[in-house]
């Protein structure tokens, strides 16, 4: 369980440049939660997550995952709970390792003897069984570089090493957004089974609104680095994206330009 | 001497391509090696002059890697200021040394009977000035090199080598992955430095004297090597890394020999050297781009996006 308390952040305070991207944000991931994540572009969707993990520490406020508190520990350490996919294929891979070298880095957060060899029989065999799970030809590929893989592969290789070693939290961010409309889906249809199969508590950001409210448990709904409502259970079934959108203007009164063309 | 800069590329190689960091520290960590090495080897035992080149080149690693890493300096800027700080320290050594053996301060220490190689020579009766001592040289070095190799690639299958190679590749991901990537990173410097310098004292051994100038011209030298020879030896893996690495400095060897040999330049070219060798490794490093305006020229397919 993941519990967000009142965190604040503002970058470069007392310049002109100032800006508050989080501004008492406080939110509950339980167990079986997969919140999906909405908000226009500088709403703080990213720095959130960014938050989670540790890449800057916030102002005030804190983090407790399972009961712990990890505000202020390092990036790398907190890693070793947390899976993060992120929208650009290339952040999550290492291009010039192959398929099972990427997967074998990976797995080494379940805590292997550090001068050990890091694919033998055993775990090779391990590896292609996973990536076979995924239906994406990937097993017959384990000696490819994961330079020459197409995006969708790669994104599938990304979310593979995330959750092989199961997270105690996944985040995923916009982790389809660069992929064309077929391979976005099954990327999708992945993910859903991952998380189902293993049960991580997930939090993804999505543009596409309308996936934003059909997948997962949950959404929220962020502005100006604030969660400015959230919906779940039978109110969100029963919700369309008109509905959503309504809501969003009801709060903000201003168009929503930007948005609309994405629903299109 | 080719193999003995081929132990330097490798070194290079590990900083450069693996980790992808510009590393100027080699120029002090092969000085460091050549000098305290070579003392030890006089003054103790020359076998021990290895594992303490090692060490110190290690040493030397280590702090360029926590300028870079935990003191968040600039790569190269660390690098430089490591180099520097190996100066002070080799100039004392060798001032130390020179003044207890010898009795006057020096900046050069002749090595006499203790060096390995001429120890190998006396115990199979050869003169060093024949034909055969060459060949048991080039074998003795040869037999390092590859026991250098079967351990670098034995050592960067294991997860900490994965690690390391993937820190150089993507820094990010390695992070997200748990991994300490300050220490990955020093990890690879120190290994890369240890190299340098056991190259270091293998040229104080053959050359059978020490000297504060020793290093002069390694880091172009190196480079050189690993950037000719990957340019020969296309592809990734560790291994044609390494290989293309030892072959690079053969390579450049030979072409030096063959300049200095034949006197291309006329009675300077041991002078002339330096800038022939820039020349021909500014040539192979711009070859790509060459190749493709050449391409564009004649109307061919643009592969500016690939």
């Amino acid at each position: 369980m993941l519990e967000i308390n009142g965190i604040c952040k503002t970058f470069a305070p007392g310049t002109v440049n100032q800006k508050v991207a989080l501004q008492n944000l406080s939110l509950t991931v339980k167990d079986d939660d997969f919140i999906t994540v909405i908000g226009s572009n500088g709403a703080g969707k990213s720095t959130l997550f960014n938050a989670i993990c540790g890449t800057f520490f916030p102002d005030s406020g804190s983090v407790v995952l399972d009961g712990k508190d990890i505000t202020y520990e390092k990036e790398h350490r907190r890693a070793r709970k947390i899976g993060r996919v992120f929208q650009d294929p290339m952040r999550g891979t290492a291009p010039d390792m192959t398929i099972e070298e990427n997967l074998a880095l990976a797995y080494t957060r379940s805590r292997v003897n550090p001068f050990a060899p890091a694919l033998n029989t055993k775990n090779r065999a391990l590896f292609r069984e996973y990536a076979a799970r995924f239906d994406m030809g990937l097993e017959d590929r384990m000696k490819t570089r994961v330079g020459l893989l197409s995006g969708g592969q790669r994104q599938v290789v990304t979310l593979l090493m995330c959750t092989m070693v199961t997270p105690r939290l996944l985040l995923l961010d916009e982790h389809t957004a660069a992929l064309d409309p077929a391979t976005a889906q099954k990327i999708m249809e992945i993910t859903k089974q991952v998380v189902a199969e293993n049960s991580i508590p997930t939090l993804m950001i999505t543009h596409n609104i309308s996936q934003a409210l059909t997948t997962g448990t949950r959404t929220v709904m962020m502005d100006s680095g604030s969660i400015m409502f959230e919906t779940g259970g039978e109110d969100r079934a029963r919700m369309s994206v008109e509905d959503l959108l309504a809501k969003y203007k009801e709060n903000k009164r201003e168009t929503l330009e930007d948005d609309r063309i994405l629903l299109s | 001497m080719g193999l003995v800069y081929a132990i330097l590329a490798m070194g290079i190689f590990i900083s450069l391509r693996v980790l992808n960091i510009p590393d100027l520290t080699t120029e002090g960590s092969f000085g460091v090696g050549a000098i305290f090495g070579g003392i030890v080897g006089v003054s103790v035992h020359p076998f021990v002059s290895i594992p303490i080149a090692l060490l110190s080149g290690a040493c030397a690693g280590f702090i360029t890697g926590f300028l870079q890493t935990k003191l968040r300096v600039h790569p190269v800027l660390a690098g430089i200021i490591t180099m520097n700080m190996l100066y002070s320290v080799n100039l004392l050594l060798i001032h130390v040394a020179t003044e207890r053996l010898k009795g006057l301060k020096n900046t050069n220490l002749p090595f006499g009977k203790s060096a390995i190689f001429r120890m190998a020579l006396d115990k199979l009766g050869l003169s060093s000035s024949s034909m055969s001592a060459v060949y048991v040289k080039s074998a003795i070095l040869l037999a390092f090199v590859a026991i250098i190799l079967l351990l670098l690639v034995l050592f960067f299958s294991t997860n900490t080598g994965l690690a390391i190679r993937a820190t150089g590749n993507n820094a990010d991901m390695v992070r997200a992955f748990s991994i300490n990537v300050d220490r990955t990173k020093i990890l690879g410097l120190c290994i890369s430095n240890a190299l340098v310098a056991l190259s270091g004292t293998m040229c104080a051994q053959l050359s059978g004297y020490t000297d504060l100038n020793l290093n002069n011209g390694t880091l172009i030298r190196g480079l050189a090597a690993v950037i000719l020879g990957c340019a020969i030896i296309r592809g990734g893996g560790i291994l044609r890394g390494l290989i293309a690495s030892v072959f690079g400095a053969l390579i450049y060897q030979l072409l030096v020999a063959v300049v200095v040999r034949y006197q291309i330049f006329g009675a300077n070219s041991s002078d002339m050297k330096s800038i022939t060798l820039a020349t021909v490794m500014a040539l192979v490093l711009a070859a790509p781009a060459i190749r493709e305006s050449f391409i564009r020229k004649k109307g061919g397919k643009d592969h500016a996006g690939n």
